[in-house]
């Protein structure tokens, strides 16, 4: 087991409003999240002393502009001006969950207190994916040629492969979809809070990318969430309980740039990454209360089940049947609405209802008696990290 | 059958490690990197022999036979200029002669609704213009 396990804990959490697309900078949805999130920790922006992110923009082809586009560390810096700051860092190799894992490791250094970390999304007016123009460069030289623009592609390949390799069905699917947006009407962050989803529009809906129809994908959205996270002994004298980290994990594995559709290579970064937060935090897959794993696209979540080891292979949309995934089933589920039911903030969403789901601060949709909350954060799985948060340190 | 005689594809842009692919490619010819150390065949191209991290890396024939590892249909068009030929076949092909190395492609010469994975296909060359051939793929039609 890890010596550091559970001494540091997430604290506060903030939450941007978010709109569909971008009508105000989204600097000032990270600020409003940044700023929600030191006040729910009962704290001061002059107590911050650490600041990590991830600044990528996925709408793919459109320009990086900080402050508009993207929030990077700099422009956090202009806009808090903090007078104690200490530490910074952004992250490129993993998503969003590196950029909290470095903040884990830069409070166990001692080099700050009090860090806040960001995910900020921006969604622009018009076409989300700007395609390769007249010519394809680099990797895409080998795939925009043949219409595989978008992420979406990419995830659709490999999960024809799972579904006729395991002679499965996609309409099973649609209990994830219904039930993600059930649970979203528990969490009024989230853009599709209110907004009903049955099983018959999940089976009816227009095909994007075969298997993918509308409701396997993620709506885009413009929005920011954050946290602040600090050492246990500290956390437990703030105003929130404390959501300790028992563990963490990150994919140890990648593929050439422009490979894509190999569904192993999704399951080898799944394995790598829980190996090590099981291992870290000493729990298994069946000692787990409730569960968040990404699902930006559907089938994000069968490659996390069965590759972290809740389920055999072939086995998640099985599983994910009977009521299992519901808040008081075997496994709750993105009992936040998972990125389906919030529009697309990426995994930092999932690591906040993780930490809320065991300190028991999830409100309507808190499951109950929950210890051990599992997150398997970004997107997708080849990016992945993945955290255990606890209720009670051990 | 998705009408592709409409769809303006983006040129692929040879680079240092790719230019070998074009080449033969434009000779109708499926060449792919492979490791002279330990005979591994890897695309896309990379730095590196990825299995035995050789240096010593060269393209060679391969036979352009294999099969379906796995698709996508598009029915939607993100991209404006692939909206004539929606909905289309998007498949990735793993060839006999290379396992692991796998390759992005359209399925072309079949109805979009044959694309499954495991069928047999087999290499076909779609000229883009005087300096780019694409490598395509459609049902094998030799009795295997």
């Amino acid at each position: 087991m890890w010596e550091h396990r559970c001494k540091v804990a997430i604290s506060g959490v903030g939450f941007s409003k978010v709109t569909r697309s971008a009508e105000i900078p989204l600097a000032a949805h990270a600020l409003e999240a940044v700023k929600g999130a030191v006040d729910d920790s009962g704290l001061a922006l002059s107590d911050i002393d650490g600041l990590a992110t991830y600044p990528e923009l996925p709408a793919t082809g459109h320009a990086m502009i900080d402050g508009v586009t993207v929030v990077s560390v700099n422009c956090m810096m202009a806009m808090l001006k903090l007078p104690n700051l200490a530490w910074h860092v952004q992250v490129e190799t993993v998503n969003i969950g590196g950029a909290v894992q470095q903040a884990v490791n830069a409070l166990l250094a001692g080099v700050c207190k009090y860090a806040v970390v960001w995910r900020a999304m921006h969604n622009p007016k018009g076409t989300y994916q700007n395609l390769p123009g007249t010519y394809a460069q680099g990797a895409a030289q080998f795939t925009a040629p043949y219409g595989f623009g978008g992420p979406g592609q990419g995830m659709a390949v490999a999960y024809t492969r799972w579904l006729e390799r395991h002679n499965q069905s996609r309409e099973k699917m649609a209990t994830l979809a219904v039930t993600q947006r059930r649970h979203s009407h528990k969490n009024p962050h989230a853009y599709f809070c209110g907004q009903p989803l049955t099983r018959e529009d999940y089976l009816n809906s227009r095909m994007v990318a075969y298997p993918f129809c509308l409701y396997d994908c993620d709506i885009p959205v413009q929005g920011a969430v954050a946290i602040v996270l600090t050492t246990a002994d500290r956390a437990r004298h703030l105003r929130p309980r404390p959501a300790y980290i028992a563990g963490y994990g990150q994919r140890l594995a990648f593929e050439v740039a422009g490979r894509i559709g190999s569904l192993s290579s999704y399951m080898d970064g799944g394995r790598s990454s829980s190996r090590l937060t099981w291992e870290r935090s000493g729990f298994s897959p069946k000692d787990v209360d409730v569960a968040q794993i990404y699902d930006g696209f559907s089938a994000s979540v069968i490659y996390g089940l069965e590759s972290y080891g809740f389920c055999k292979e072939g086995e998640a949309l099985d599983f994910i049947q009977d009521g299992r995934m519901e808040l008081d089933g075997e496994l709750p589920l993105n009992t936040f609405g998972g990125s389906l039911g919030t529009g697309r903030i990426h995994g930092l969403w999932h690591i906040i209802e993780g930490a809320l789901q065991a300190s028991g601060r999830a409100g309507e949709r808190q499951v109950e008696d929950v210890n051990v909350s599992f997150v398997g954060a970004s997107a997708p799985i080849v990016q992945g990290t993945t955290f255990i948060f606890v209720r009670e340190p051990y | 059958m998705s009408d592709w005689s409409k769809v303006t594809r983006p040129i692929p842009v040879p680079n240092e490690w790719t230019k070998p692919f074009w080449e033969a490619a434009k000779r109708r010819v499926l060449a792919l990197q492979r490791c002279q150390a330990c005979k591994h065949f890897q695309h896309p191209p990379y730095a590196t022999c990825v299995r035995c991290m050789a240096i010593d890396l060269a393209f060679e024939p391969v036979s352009g036979k294999g099969a379906i590892y796995a698709y996508t249909i598009m029915y939607h068009a993100g991209d404006r200029r692939f909206a004539a030929a929606i909905p289309y076949a998007s498949i990735i092909v793993e060839l006999d002669d290379a396992p692991g190395a796998l390759l992005a492609a359209n399925l072309l010469e079949a109805p979009y609704t044959e694309a499954k994975v495991g069928r047999r296909v087999e290499v076909v060359f779609e000229p883009l213009n005087d300096d780019i051939t694409l490598p395509q793929f459609r049902p094998a039609r030799d009795t295997e």
